[in-house]
């Protein structure tokens, strides 16, 4: 005999482990109830009087769950790609932007050489293409990145690396020479002296809420800030090349987008 | 054969399958079939006659609205004593949350007694009755839940482990403690004077 026959038998002498004359008493137990004959008109009022129609709800219930739920997953991707779709359209435009920028920043005393401004416009693109690949700074020791990069979508956060991140474009299409002549950055500098108490408070915002991601990458711009913003008005050529070579070396921007990016997906 | 056929077509698989297909006659012939340990097992669980027919009211129309869900190879009468137990679990929640206070006129006070046997033997099995009721309404809810299944409704382990979603283990052991506990509370009536 095996020992799941044993355990059989076993649970049956312990299910008869009640004696014979308390098993009479629970035998004699009653609950003097009856099921009142008004319980089924109440039952039957919420259940198959409901139905007017029993036989097609009976099926259309078990044809249209499914296809409910198919219909509803649908709307649901088309909504997504539609606001996928709507939140990526204006890349584009920036870059345009970002190409019309380099105008005001041409060595002083010096027209503008047409072919070579030219020349310089379709740079961005092949830039950004690259720096979708490109990886963010180390987050190794983030815990849950995708928690704070939820917070993206914080209008102060996102516009203000959507401007560092123009300011970082516009110096690197900066066109510098060998010559001697210095550039005007006045504009430029301006903007990062702004742009750099913005980028202290949000870091300290987003050390404070433990936005580690978001933390880092402003502390990764803060160098860059800090030297556009000490360059004199007309620059040396050779500071704002250190400036656009760094840029360039570091990849920030890249990494400015990327970061955009995933603020975009999680959005 | 016609009487074969005719018990085939009032199996429970039969009768849900009718009853998914908007037959009312089908859920009218599960309502009689099952309604009475269904109120019985509520009325174990609550110690309420009225609450019980409220409970097992809704405990139906839970089952008419859910009955396309029921797993093949479901045994009816364990997924409606589910039902029933989820139901009564609720209104015992809701209960112990508003009965914050017992008054001098509440029926739990009204209905105490010196649980001692009355002498007329016409009066003894409606003593009997009250003492189990009452017992059972000592115990803690999981272990009359098992208690009930197993011993007032004939469930098997099987069947409570599905109906309770308790492990095998669990539901021994609170079905051994109920044992203790109400062998204690009856003994007086079952003339067993022994120790547990």
């Amino acid at each position: 005999m095996k020992c799941e026959d044993f355990s059989k038998l076993l649970e049956d002498y312990l299910d008869g482990e009640v004696e014979t004359a308390e098993q009479e008493l629970f035998a004699r137990y009653d609950r003097e109830l009856e099921v009142p004959p008004f319980l089924w008109t109440r039952v039957a009022a919420h259940t198959v009087a409901e139905n007017d129609s029993p036989k097609v709800k009976g099926w259309a219930a078990i044809i249209t769950r499914p296809l409910a739920s198919v219909v509803a997953a649908l709307l649901l991707a088309i909504a997504v790609g539609i606001v996928y779709l709507v939140s990526r359209q204006p890349e584009p435009n920036k870059a345009v932007a970002d190409s019309e920028k380099p105008a005001p920043r041409q060595p002083k005393n010096k027209e503008p050489e047409k072919p070579e401004f030219v020349a310089a416009q379709p740079k961005p693109k092949p830039r950004v293409k690259r720096a979708t690949n490109h990886v963010a700074p180390d987050q190794s020791d983030v815990w849950s990145s995708d928690l704070a990069y939820l917070d993206i979508d914080e209008q102060e956060t996102a516009r203000h690396i959507e401007q560092t991140q123009n300011l970082l474009r516009s110096i690197r299409n900066v066109p510098t020479t060998d010559s001697d002549e210095e550039i005007d950055v006045t504009y430029d500098k301006q903007l990062s002296r702004r742009l750099l108490n913005e980028n202290v408070v949000l870091r300290r915002d987003a050390e404070m809420k433990a936005k580690f991601p978001t933390k880092t990458l402003l502390t990764d711009l803060e160098p860059f800030l800090i030297d556009i913003a000490n360059l004199p008005d007309h620059a040396r050529p050779e500071d704002v090349r250190a400036i656009k070579e760094r840029v360039q070396k570091t990849e920030i921007v890249a990494a400015l987008l990327d970061y955009q990016d995933r603020g975009t997906l999680n959005r | 054969m016609s009487a074969l056929a005719g018990t085939l077509m009032n199996s429970p698989a039969d009768l849900v399958t009718r009853v998914c297909q908007g037959d009312a006659d089908a859920f009218r012939l599960i309502f009689e079939r099952y309604s009475r340990p269904v109120i019985s097992f509520i009325f174990d669980m609550v110690n309420d006659r009225a609450l019980a027919e409220e409970l097992t009211q809704e405990t139906f129309v839970r089952a008419f609205r859910a009955i396309h869900t029921m797993r093949a190879g479901t045994k009816l009468s364990t997924w409606l004593f589910g039902i029933a137990r989820n139901v009564a679990r609720e209104s015992l929640r809701a209960r112990v949350r508003a009965n914050s206070h017992v008054d001098l006129a509440h029926k739990s006070v009204m209905d105490l007694s010196d649980n001692k046997p009355e002498p007329v033997d016409g009066l003894l099995s409606k003593e009997l009755n009250d003492v189990i009721r009452r017992s059972l309404a000592a115990l803690d809810e999981d272990k009359r839940l098992v208690f009930t299944l197993k011993v007032l409704h004939q469930c098997s382990y099987e069947e409570i482990a599905m109906i309770t979603g308790f492990s095998l283990a669990k539901l021994k052991t609170d079905l051994h403690r109920a044992r203790a506990e109400m062998r204690k509370r009856i003994s007086a009536y079952a003339g067993v004077g022994y120790e547990v």
